[in-house]
């Protein structure tokens, strides 16, 4: 058999079979009629994406977009340069700092959330310690605030952006800096117009594998945040769970899909312009 | 000086990643049932963990789910992400389309539709139903992954293999996959995270018979999750931490 | 060709020996019982339990709507969750003659309208919801009514269930309302009501409310009285009140849903649990109120009189079990999703 086939073929069984397919259910089920006993009615309507369309969903949606924004933007500033200084570690202790980067994020995400608590409460750590040394006379509210919460989606995502960005950066070719420096260039200057778009496949990576699924987290945020409001994921979560409106949380997905893939051909058209070359192919 | 910076960012960071770590490591000697406030030391939940067999059952479980499922994502996934790269096929494009949707699709989403396909074809749910769906999820983190790598492949040095007279598949093996390496590794380790900690596909797309490790967890908030989790967290964490070391300190005798 | 015949028993033996084991598929909170009596189980009836976990009602009535064959033996849907259950025939009908111990609850508990006669259910814990303070910042006495929250000095240091039904059925009843209303009217009120009380909530939580409280963050808010009781070991100056208006009683009960393979293991597990010296060491684990009367006598008088956990005869008079709303949910939730978004 040959490996060409091979790999196509695989590659489209499995992406139809598990991924196509329960997705094109979600898609129907948000044509049909609720059953709140149950799970759909099969009965056509356009009812679902008439709802959609209210300002409760378009602050749900603002909500989330931004949350996700801004998570991706605070976890590739703190996961590029973290990426970049442990490309240039030598090779043996590079592996083992990976790992060891990597190796928290093996304990259940709850448990870590609870110590993120633990650590932010009003009678926590932190403010035990600043209380006790005199630095201030009030605790420090941060647990319940969109600080705490982004402080506990940093941490859950930066994995999912460090090592992209590292599988990107790391094959980086230092002479590449060491010429252009040698030829009178300054650092920022290298930075932005030599590093940057060498690396960008590698940002691009991880900023969407940080972006897209924080559109759908809310148990996090909510645990830190003190669940005052909507986001994405309870939203849809409550149409399958609380009400068994299955085509509205359907109708939601969908859309949810649809304005990823606007935000997705935004980019790509604007990065196009720009002259980054390699996605242009798929876009 | 440029040194110093960087080793300060980079412990700087370790210490963010960790400092919650030894949080929850110490809690596993809290002496009480529910609270997030310390109430007194105690090692008993070390000796409860020992003998509580459903949830090392369920830890068990979880492990050999998140093992297999990475591994058969990161095989499939860089056969993909190399395929969609290289080749040109009907459904290229539509394919790394759905890679993306599934990467954003809430868990939730997933997880139902999953369900009600597997009970559609007639698959009995349980544990191969529960393996199936992890590498669903986990497949589109090491398609990325790998392609990003792929992407910024110097083109020349493959069709130089070609012209050299090696096989798609030779030169798969020789050549691109010893590029791609770090990328697969990471794509291996972040499936593995991703699947040793998923709660809501996990609920449901697995059965009555086969129970993992988070759902437990999850399920334990109604009454407060007792610090023999934290203990189980704590001696994984610990022989996470032992392994690579030692396989460090190995390495580095064998180097030298 | 008796190499072959040898190696296939052998094999096949485990998996035959295996397949003759009496099993039970339990579905249920995570520590929601003694796991000591599951091994006494074990031992007594010869049948495995297999014990898998939900965190929520929704999540689990979500899944036994899909799976429809070979799904778990003994499920524990709350209250309402019964009657949405039993409505769309997902429960079945309990065997009465196999449920010899259940004479051991307690009448007033029993043959609810979310269950007439207990056909398809048997209460296994119960509590209430109501208020809950820190007596150390809020003086217990001035707190008599749901209303009492709303009161500004409480601002920003309150706390609200993370539930449509709980927070609903809270600010429905200050105004005099049921709490299981379906009057659009009346629920937009209470909608506007709590719209009033938002500004002030510190955080919603229907996880574990009592950890808010414990870690300072919140003063006064709506809890369950066993999480008070609990808490209240920990710090003293926690205290349950009953509101004038009544607090919201609900109950946890054993069903089997239709789903069940080993419904008769299913009947011989829910009875064994109504056994009054097993259901004393589960209630005493968890630290809910026990239905089961003669578990009760055999309570250690400290927690049989916790009024937290176990309300008398005046307060259970005045309050009212969480029912089913049939379609008003999708009322409740448009509203829920209003006050999540202002």
């Amino acid at each position: 058999m040959r490996f060409r086939n091979v790999a196509v073929v695989l590659t489209l069984v499995w992406i139809t079979l598990f991924v196509a397919v329960p997705y094109l259910l979600v898609v129907l089920f948000s044509f049909l009629t609720p059953n709140p006993a149950g799970t759909v009615t099969y009965t056509f309507t356009l009812e679902s994406y008439r709802q959609i369309f209210s300002p409760v969903f378009l602050t749900v949606c603002k909500s989330s977009f931004t949350l996700a924004l801004g998570t991706s933007a605070l976890t590739l500033l703190v996961a590029y340069p973290f990426a970049f200084f442990l490309a240039r570690i030598p090779e043996n202790i590079r592996r083992t700092l990976i790992l060891l980067m990597i190796i928290p994020f093996w304990t259940s995400s709850l448990i870590r959330t609870y110590a993120l608590i633990i650590l932010l409460k009003a009678n926590g750590i932190i403010n035990s310690f600043l209380l006790s040394a005199g630095w201030i006379d009030e605790p420090l509210g941060i647990l319940y605030t969109q600080t705490a919460v982004f402080i506990g989606l940093v941490y859950t995502l930066l994995p999912f952006m460090i090592l992209p960005l590292y599988a990107s950066i790391q094959k980086l070719d230092m002479r590449l800096i060491e010429a252009s420096r040698d030829l009178g260039a300054r650092g920022w200057h290298i930075f932005f117009h030599i590093v940057l778009p060498l690396t960008m496949p590698g940002i691009i990576a991880g900023s969407t594998m940080v972006f897209l699924p924080a559109l759908g987290l809310f148990y996090i945020p909510d645990l830190l945040g003190g669940a005052r409001s909507m986001l994405m994921g309870n939203f849809i979560k409550d149409q399958f769970l609380t009400t068994g409106n299955w085509p509205l949380g359907s109708a939601a997905s969908v859309l949810l899909t649809i304005l990823m893939f606007l935000m997705l051909g935004w980019y790509f058209a604007v990065s196009r312009r720009a002259n980054q070359g390699d996605m242009k192919e798929l876009a | 000086m440029r040194r110093a910076l960087s080793y300060g960012y980079l412990v700087f960071v370790y210490l963010f990643l960790y400092v919650p770590i030894v949080v929850l490591v110490v809690y596993s000697f809290n002496d009480t049932k529910f609270s997030t406030n310390w109430q007194g030391f105690t090692l008993s939940w070390y000796g409860k963990l020992l003998t509580d067999g459903p949830l090392m059952e369920a830890f068990a479980n979880s492990l050999i789910v998140a093992v297999t499922s990475s591994t058969i994502a990161t095989v499939l996934g860089t056969l993909a992400a190399f395929a969609i790269y290289r080749y040109r096929f009907i459904g290229r494009k539509i394919s790394f389309s759905f890679i993306y949707v599934s990467m954003m699709s809430p868990d939730i989403v997933m997880g139902i539709s999953l369900l009600m396909f597997f009970i559609l074809v007639g698959l009995s749910i349980g544990a191969t139903t529960l393996l199936l769906a992890h590498i669903t999820f986990c497949l589109p983190f090491v398609v990325v992954t790998v392609y990003a790598r792929v992407s910024g492949f110097d083109s020349h040095i493959i069709d130089s293999a070609k012209d050299l007279g090696a096989t798609e598949l030779g030169m798969f093996r020789h050549v691109v996959m010893p590029m791609l390496m770090p990328a697969i590794i990471a794509g291996w380790l972040l499936s593995f995270t991703l699947s040793l900690d998923d709660v809501v596909v996990s609920f449901f797309t697995t059965g009555p018979s086969f129970e993992v490790l988070p759902l437990k967890i999850y399920s334990m908030v109604r009454l407060g999750i007792k610090p023999e989790i934290n203990a189980l967290s704590a001696v994984m964490f610990l022989v996470s931490l032992v392994t690579v070391t030692m396989a460090h300190l190995m390495i580095a005798k064998e180097n030298k | 060709m008796k190499k072959i015949a040898f190696l296939l028993v052998v094999l096949l033996l485990p998996l035959a020996l295996h397949a003759a084991k009496s099993e039970v598929y339990v579905f249920n909170w995570s520590e929601y019982l003694d796991p000591a009596v599951l091994k006494t189980f074990e031992k007594e009836t010869g049948i495995r339990v297999k014990y898998s976990t939900y965190e929520s009602n929704e999540a689990m009535f979500a899944k036994l709507k899909i799976i429809r064959k070979n799904g778990y033996d003994v499920v524990f849907p709350s209250t309402y969750f019964v009657e949405r259950m039993r409505k769309l025939n997902l429960l079945k009908p309990l065997d009465r003659s196999l449920l010899t111990n259940l004479k051991n609850l307690d009448p007033k508990l029993m043959n609810k309208p979310y269950d007439p006669g207990n056909a398809y259910s048997i209460p296994y814990l119960w509590g209430s919801s109501a208020i809950g303070v820190n007596a150390k910042y809020v003086n217990p006495a001035t707190v008599t009514s749901f209303n009492d929250l709303w009161n500004p000095k409480y601002k920003g240091k309150l706390l609200l269930m993370d539930d449509v039904r709980d927070v609903f059925a809270m600010s429905l009843r200050s105004l005099g309302y049921s709490g299981n209303d379906t009057n659009p009217e009346h629920i937009k009120a209470a909608y506007l009501k709590l719209l009033k009380l938002k500004p002030g909530v510190k955080v919603f939580n229907s996880d574990s409310p009592k950890q808010p409280f414990l870690n300072n963050e919140v003063t006064i808010g709506q809890i369950w009285g066993g999480e008070i009781y609990q808490a209240a070991r920990e710090n003293p100056n926690l205290v349950y009140i009953y509101p004038k208006e009544g607090a919201t009683f609900w109950a946890d009960n054993m069903a089997i849903p239709a789903s069940a393979r080993n419904a008769k293991n299913a009947h011989a597990f829910i009875n064994f649990m109504l056994r009054p010296d097993i259901a004393k060491r589960n209630c005493e684990y968890v630290g809910y109120a026990t239905p089961n009367l003669a578990a009760q006598a055999l309570l250690d008088p400290k927690t049989r009189g916790s009024r937290a956990v176990y309300p008398d005869a005046k307060d259970f008079a005045k309050g009212e079990f969480q029912a089913d709303v049939g379609s008003a949910i999708l009322i409740y939730e448009k509203y829920w999703e209003m006050l999540k978004t202002r």
